[in-house]
């Protein structure tokens, strides 16, 4: 069964997104199956980010629908503003690790894993702390349970982010752009905790400039291009037979800047 | 050479203590008054509705940009002419320094609001929780770090501009020193005396306000 027909994990349909007069998605539909991992390529400004901050509702899109799980929303004339509550219901269960880690820095590492299981999920503290420890043993981080984010590397804050993401237990992970800040020793440590959720079947969507690793870890990968999504397919399709031109320009400045 | 004599305070003592206690008195209720309105104030400006924010910035810049001096003696004089009630000067001095106080703190509230990285949000919001527990979770224990030194130095100066309710006859710490002078002939010895005590409880607040910036910070 090909990923299309399954029953999508995460949907978004015709996304219109504006900021003022720059227009930054021009109708945008994507599905997303279960298990699924979908990489969005695609220059600087081409809309990616906001794309994925969209399936969130971090951003609010002036039209279109999103739908996951038991959350739909739809967005256009007559539509009403989703409240504060709703908003906080749909992003439970879609989970978002970003490029400045943003943890919270007055709270150690096991700290920001459990803030939200306890302070969202009314989860016990005894139960939030055991989860919280397991996953920071998954990301690789036992040993810094008790440190603050400022004594941590930006590997190792990128790590506890991603735990923090995973506590909640999402049914989807948005991952935007998480490597870019990194020094580049630091970039594998993430990238092989975000290959192991990869492999136990975490659906995800993620923004990335890795593009050996998209082509690794992607089971499909699309390529947005001025608001667009310009193409959508399997690896082989979109990074290794590229018939896009503007997708081929794109590749052959991605590796020329990368050699170079 | 001036002979100094501070044992010619010694029957005066008891008036020094009564006016530090008055002192203390207006400093700790006008801070927590101030500190009331400051912290709504300074709320309102960061995420309130858009219609406060002309009043409550007129209310900031006007006890802001004229003295505290010129405040007290207008809520005295003016004030109680304007709204037709009487009031006590020991009224007039609370809500004057309440009201400057509050202003300040507004701004030292909104700043350390401000100051805190927009991305600190952003990851409350892609945990799930709402807006009133983003603030009080995440961003107002991080704003109230950046708001200390301001805060204690703001407090600091607060107790000093007490010295000014002496002016309508309020007793605290200055008001005695100039009855006290009047009785004993003694300003320098009486002055010098005065200085001596806000200088003593002032300085262990310097202290505990370092000790505790350096506690508050030692995950930086």
């Amino acid at each position: 069964m090909s990923a299309a027909e399954r029953e999508p994990t995460l949907s978004v349909t015709d996304l219109h997104k504006s900021y003022g007069t720059l227009h930054v998605l021009k109708g945008v539909s994507l599905s997303v199956a279960r298990g699924e991992v979908v990489t969005l390529i695609g220059a600087s400004g081409s809309g990616k980010s906001t794309l994925l901050r969209c399936m969130n509702l971090l951003e609010l899109p002036q039209a279109g629908a999103l739908q996951t799980g038991r959350h739909r929303f739809a967005f256009g004339k007559g539509q009403p503003l989703p409240r504060d509550a709703e908003l906080a219901l749909l992003r439970r269960d879609v989970g978002m690790v970003f490029q400045h880690f943003n943890l919270f820095p007055h709270m150690t590492a096991l700290q920001n894993v459990t803030e939200g299981p306890i302070q969202v999920r009314n989860m016990s503290k005894a139960e939030s702390i055991e989860l919280g420890r397991g996953l920071l043993a998954k990301v690789g981080l036992a040993d810094k349970a008790d440190t603050f984010p400022a004594k941590l590397s930006g590997g190792q804050k990128q790590r506890v982010a991603i735990a923090r993401a995973l506590a909640m237990k999402p049914d989807v992970m948005l991952f935007d752009e998480v490597t870019s800040a990194l020094d580049p020793e630091l970039v594998q440590e993430v990238l092989t905790v975000i290959r192991e959720l990869a492999a136990e079947g975490m659906t995800m969507i993620l923004v990335t400039h890795e593009m050996a690793f998209a082509a690794d870890v992607s089971t499909r990968v699309g390529f947005m291009n001025d608001g667009i999504l310009a193409e959508l397919g399997s690896v082989e399709e979109v990074i290794r037979r590229p018939q896009n031109p503007r997708l081929i320009a794109f590749l052959n400045r991605f590796h020329g800047s990368r050699s170079g | 050479m001036y002979a100094w004599d501070f044992a010619a305070l010694k029957p005066y003592w008891s008036l020094i203590w009564q006016g530090l206690g008055v002192t203390l008195f207006y400093t700790v209720t006008t801070v927590l008054a101030g500190l009331l309105i400051g912290l709504i104030v300074g709320i309102l400006r960061t995420a309130g509705p858009r219609w406060t924010s002309m009043p409550l910035r007129a209310y900031i810049e006007t006890f802001r940009c004229t003295p505290l001096l010129v405040q007290l003696i207008w809520v005295y004089y003016a004030l109680p002419v304007l709204i037709g009630v009487d009031m006590s000067a020991a009224m007039a001095c609370f809500i004057a320094l309440s009201l400057y106080a509050g202003a300040f703190y507004a701004e030292i509230f909104r700043g350390g609001i401000e100051a805190v990285d927009r991305g600190q949000w952003e990851a409350g919001r892609a945990i799930g929780m709402r807006r009133s527990k983003i603030f009080r979770r995440i961003v107002l224990p991080q704003a109230i770090q950046v708001m200390i030194p301001a805060f204690i130095s703001q407090t600091i100066l607060q107790l000093k501009n007490t010295s000014l309710v002496s002016v309508v006859a309020v007793g605290d710490l200055l008001y005695q020193g100039t009855v006290i002078t009047a009785a004993s002939y003694r300003p320098l010895e009486v002055y010098t005396t005065i200085a001596v005590v806000y200088f003593v409880v002032l300085f262990p607040l310097t202290l505990v306000a370092d000790r505790l910036e350096r506690r508050l910070g030692a995950h930086r």
